[in-house]
């Protein structure tokens, strides 16, 4: 039953991993196990995860169960992928909205926010130094197009999803710039 | 009925979520904040912190925790499950189309150009949402301190996200017993 066994696969690599790409080596692993995908297919993975809205974790699951089984592997693998969010963080959710009043909650969160505020920031910064000054050099466009995106959202308010589409239509202006 | 219009609208706005979650998970944070924090102000930046430090810290995909997080405090268990398939749909159904033909695809030169100025965009937009966060997030000059080694044991890679939380759950046990003793109140 390949469905099943799509499914429980991105069970386990969801339950195994914390997002982004913590979760490559797990699914790897049962990608090359299970030979659903050869190793150079997981790092075109990767790259393809990168270019399409959506976590990896989940374009893994939908690229995993299409080329196995079609559209319902694609379907089990993001449903399998999808199950923790589904149980453990609806307990969690429910165990949360309870407590989330009590002292030692509140204590914890007062730790944790400033903690997962740096954490962000740190993305920030490795994301930043891989694709605006990737292997050593300044990628100009990029960063011209960042310090845009950064003022428009900070000052003009404009929303993520007009930001996006923008940066797209640069990015492509660019490319024509450079190739005429 | 009420409840159903209330779902109803949760899924539209997670199904539109999910067409821009680039990034991994964190620009999620950035859109939930945008649209319900600054314009409908049903959340406020601490809560949204919350939600990302919880969601953050168990397994799993995160854009799918969050969303969970999010639709179970809007509308109870049945919210969370519209906000969690509501926000992997769309991602769901692009990759299968370019699942198709993806050598074409990923092989496009223009295709990639938009691509490429679209990643130039995740650091703006998860640094925006950062930094309208953190009055919210650090409160007092402990919390201060958190932050900043947070981010300094990010970076050097020694310590996972969850460890990070751990650490931070640990030292906010800290601070609130030691302004406990002193009897004020830490957390402003």
């Amino acid at each position: 039953m390949v469905l099943l066994e799509l499914y429980w696969s991105f069970l386990l690599i969801g339950f195994s991993s914390f997002g982004g790409l913590s979760m490559v080596p797990q699914i790897s692993r049962q990608m090359t196990e299970h030979g659903w995908m050869t190793a150079s297919q997981v790092a075109d993975i990767l790259v393809i995860a990168e270019m399409t809205p959506g976590p990896l974790g989940l374009n893994c699951a939908t690229f995993a169960g299409m080329q196995t089984a079609g559209l319902p592997g694609a379907l089990a693998a993001n449903l399998g992928a999808m199950t923790p969010s589904l149980t453990l963080c609806a307990l969690a959710a429910v165990f949360f909205h309870r407590f989330r009043n009590s002292r030692i909650m509140v204590d914890l969160l007062t730790g944790i926010r400033p903690a997962c505020l740096g954490m962000i920031l740190g993305v920030a910064v490795t994301m930043s130094a891989d694709g605006y000054f990737p292997q050593g050099q300044v990628n100009f466009t990029a960063l011209a197009i960042g310090l845009l995106d950064l003022f428009l959202l900070m000052k003009c308010k404009l929303s993520v999803p007009k930001v996006l589409l923008l940066s797209a239509g640069l990015g492509v202006l660019a490319q024509f710039l450079t190739t005429v | 009925m009420k409840k159903k219009n209330q779902l109803f609208r949760l899924m539209l706005e997670f199904i539109r979520f999910g067409c821009f979650t680039f990034g991994g998970g964190w620009s999620i944070v950035a859109q939930l904040q945008r649209t319900y924090v600054q314009e409908r102000k049903i959340l406020t930046d601490r809560e949204l912190m919350d939600l990302t430090s919880v969601a953050k810290s168990l397994p799993g995909v995160m854009i799918g925790n969050v969303a969970m997080l999010f639709g179970y405090r809007q509308a109870g268990i049945l919210g969370g499950v519209v906000c969690v398939l509501s926000i992997s749909a769309p991602p769901f159904l692009i990759l299968s189309v370019i699942c198709l033909f993806y050598e074409a695809f990923r092989n496009n030169l223009w295709v990639s150009a938009a691509m490429n100025g679209m990643q130039a965009a995740v650091v703006p937009i998860i640094l925006s949402a950062a930094l309208s966060m953190t009055r919210a997030s650090v409160g007092n000059l402990p919390g201060l301190a958190v932050a900043a080694l947070c981010f300094g044991l990010y970076l050097t890679g020694a310590v996972s996200p969850l460890g990070l939380v751990v650490l931070g759950g640990l030292a906010g046990l800290a601070i609130g017993e030691f302004y406990e003793r002193r009897g004020g109140h830490g957390a402003s």
